[in-house]
């Protein structure tokens, strides 16, 4: 037995989606064949789309953040599996303006592969297309893993600037740029007492002892370098903030997201987000926006990550601008 | 502009001996998978070929444009292949059929496609010469092409890049992974040729009738690693 809910078709991802799209069918619509979504309401003035999309498993990104002022198309994966090259292709034609279309892409292989493919698919179209590739897991920092850091909560402040800018009528370089500055200056860590249930085998994706909790966990089950004794709140937000401080711009105000992974409680991230103030208090650094709840989840794990993206006034300017989306609004 | 039927002939008899090989040698091509990867190789390529087919029968006018079957071949493995590999082929088979249609079935259309492919799949998959890929039988097949006479028939000029390919496929034998599934098994995968690669050379030699099988090719591969 599934430790899900099952539904009849077996297929939970899609069902979800296709419930979502009507649900929320006045900001966002489902084309044919459903491979993915795209925003009924999007600003006149861009002239590049935004398109960004992965696994599911991690609602509400991606597809939580179509609508104005954010992405022009999503394109969900089966869980935890990148989408094929074919929506992303076919996405990218949907929501493609004047200028062309921008990825917003997660490092992971499988992504990085498959909007590749269909980035090639659209040069040979003529369509420009251009890629930010988000990498702010500062726990997969390390020289020995060739696959560079992983891309993880950022991608929700990366997509809420990004579409603001777009917004502006910036163009395909600019943004680009804009965006890869802005993942240069934006660092995560994870940490989790207990890992997602595996939809395959219905046991968890990884066994924690007790009094143990995993550091630096990523949002699909990989799980952390170490394995550290839990602690109380205050000393686990305390090293975390530390080490994200150490990896960014000193003396710049930053944007937090304290978010849930899924199978956290409200309490427990508002609780640890008046740590992270505190600490940020005494390290003097500003903090300029916060965000905390349920952004990027990796199905049922219980755990959170903190996020910080060091700002400048123009994207501070640019994440206050008005959204409209489903999981994202003010 | 029309091309003579006989070039449309030709790159269709290519596309339908490929789809028959790829048949044929899909057990051998799942058994080789199955040691350096995860074993999808052959039944990916026979799903791409398979949806190749159903392509070709619905071309309008099949007898005058050499780059409509690759086009459709491209297009099916790039729309209707899961996994890696397969639209990869598709973006080979994309870059050709651009330029046979903007040059006709010439070795500069060909040098000038498979070298638009190669960047591709470079691009995409990050993977160099060396890394145990499909690209250490792509470039070496490339290389050639681009250095044969442009007044050397298009034939001709797969032919002698497909030995080329072949020459590449001994050599991933020798390497170790670095790129891919494969890369998780370190040392285990050396002897072993990159079945990626095994497909790109295959791909070529389909260019030509009565080409030796896969089974003596890879025998022969063997025999030189």
């Amino acid at each position: 037995m599934s430790a899900y809910f099952e539904t009849a078709s077996g297929d939970l991802a899609s069902e979800a989606l296709r419930s979502f799209a009507d649900v929320h069918g006045e900001l966002v619509s489902a084309p044919p064949g459903f491979g993915f979504l795209t925003a009924r309401d999007t600003s006149e003035t861009r002239v590049v789309g935004l398109l960004s999309g992965g696994g599911s498993g991690h609602e509400p990104l991606h597809c939580g953040y179509v609508g104005r002022g954010m992405l022009d198309a999503a394109v969900p994966g089966r869980v935890f599996a990148s989408p094929h090259n074919r929506q992303v292709y076919e996405a990218s034609l949907a929501v493609a303006r004047p200028e062309g279309v921008l990825h917003l892409v997660k490092n992971y292989t499988g992504d990085r592969i498959n909007f590749g493919i269909a980035a090639e698919r659209l040069a040979h179209q003529g369509i420009p297309c251009a890629r930010v590739l988000v990498d702010d897991d500062l726990a997969s920092d390390a020289a020995d893993i060739a696959a560079g850091r992983r891309g993880t909560g950022g991608t929700v402040l990366v997509e809420k600037i990004l579409g603001a800018a777009a917004d502006t009528g910036m163009g395909l370089a600019e943004l680009q740029n804009l965006g890869e500055r802005l993942v240069t200056r934006c660092r995560s860590l994870a940490i989790a007492t207990s890992a997602h249930t595996s939809p395959a085998t219905g046991k968890p994706a990884f066994t924690l002892d007790t009094g143990q909790l995993e550091y630096g966990v990523g949002i699909h089950g990989e799980r952390a370098s170490s394995t550290t004794p839990h602690r109380p709140l205050p000393d686990l937000v305390e090293r975390m903030t530390t080490e994200l401080l150490g990896a960014l711009p000193a003396d710049t105000p930053v944007i937090s997201l304290v978010n849930g992974l899924g199978a956290t409680t409200l309490l427990e991230l508002y609780a640890a987000h008046g740590q992270l103030a505190h600490q940020l208090r005494d390290a003097g650094v500003p903090l300029a926006r916060s965000l905390v709840g349920n952004y990027i989840t990796s199905l049922d794990m219980h755990g959170f990550s903190i996020t910080l993206m060091a700002v400048d006034p123009q994207a501070l300017r640019l994440y206050d601008a008005p959204v409209h989306t489903p999981a994202l609004r003010w | 502009m029309t091309e003579p039927a006989s070039s449309a002939q030709f790159t269709y008899g290519w596309m339908r001996r490929f789809a028959e090989a790829a048949h044929r040698g899909e057990p051998l091509l799942t058994a080789l998978d199955q040691e350096v990867g995860d074993g999808d190789f052959g039944a990916n390529l026979t799903a791409g070929v398979d949806a190749a087919r159903a392509r070709w029968d619905r071309l309008p006018d099949p007898g005058s444009d050499p780059s409509a079957p690759l086009l459709a071949t491209a297009e099916a493995f790039l729309d209707e292949v899961g996994g890696t590999s397969g639209p990869l082929f598709g973006l080979l088979l994309q870059s050709l059929a651009a330029a046979i249609a903007e040059r006709g079935l010439t070795t500069a259309a060909l040098a000038e496609g498979f070298a638009g492919g190669l960047d591709s799949i470079q691009r995409v998959g990050d993977a160099r010469p060396g890394d145990k890929t499909l690209v250490d039988a792509l470039a070496p097949a490339t290389d050639v092409l681009r250095s044969t006479a442009p007044s050397t028939p298009a034939a001709d000029a797969l032919a002698i890049a497909a030995e080329s390919a072949w020459d590449g496929v001994a050599a991933t034998a020798r390497l170790r992974a670095r790129m891919g599934r494969s890369s998780y098994l370190g040392g285990r995968t050396e002897g072993i040729p990159d079945p990626g690669a095994v497909g790109v050379a295959l791909l070529l030699s389909c260019a030509q009738a009565g080409s030796p099988d896969l089974g003596t090719r890879l025998d022969a591969v063997r025999a030189t690693g």
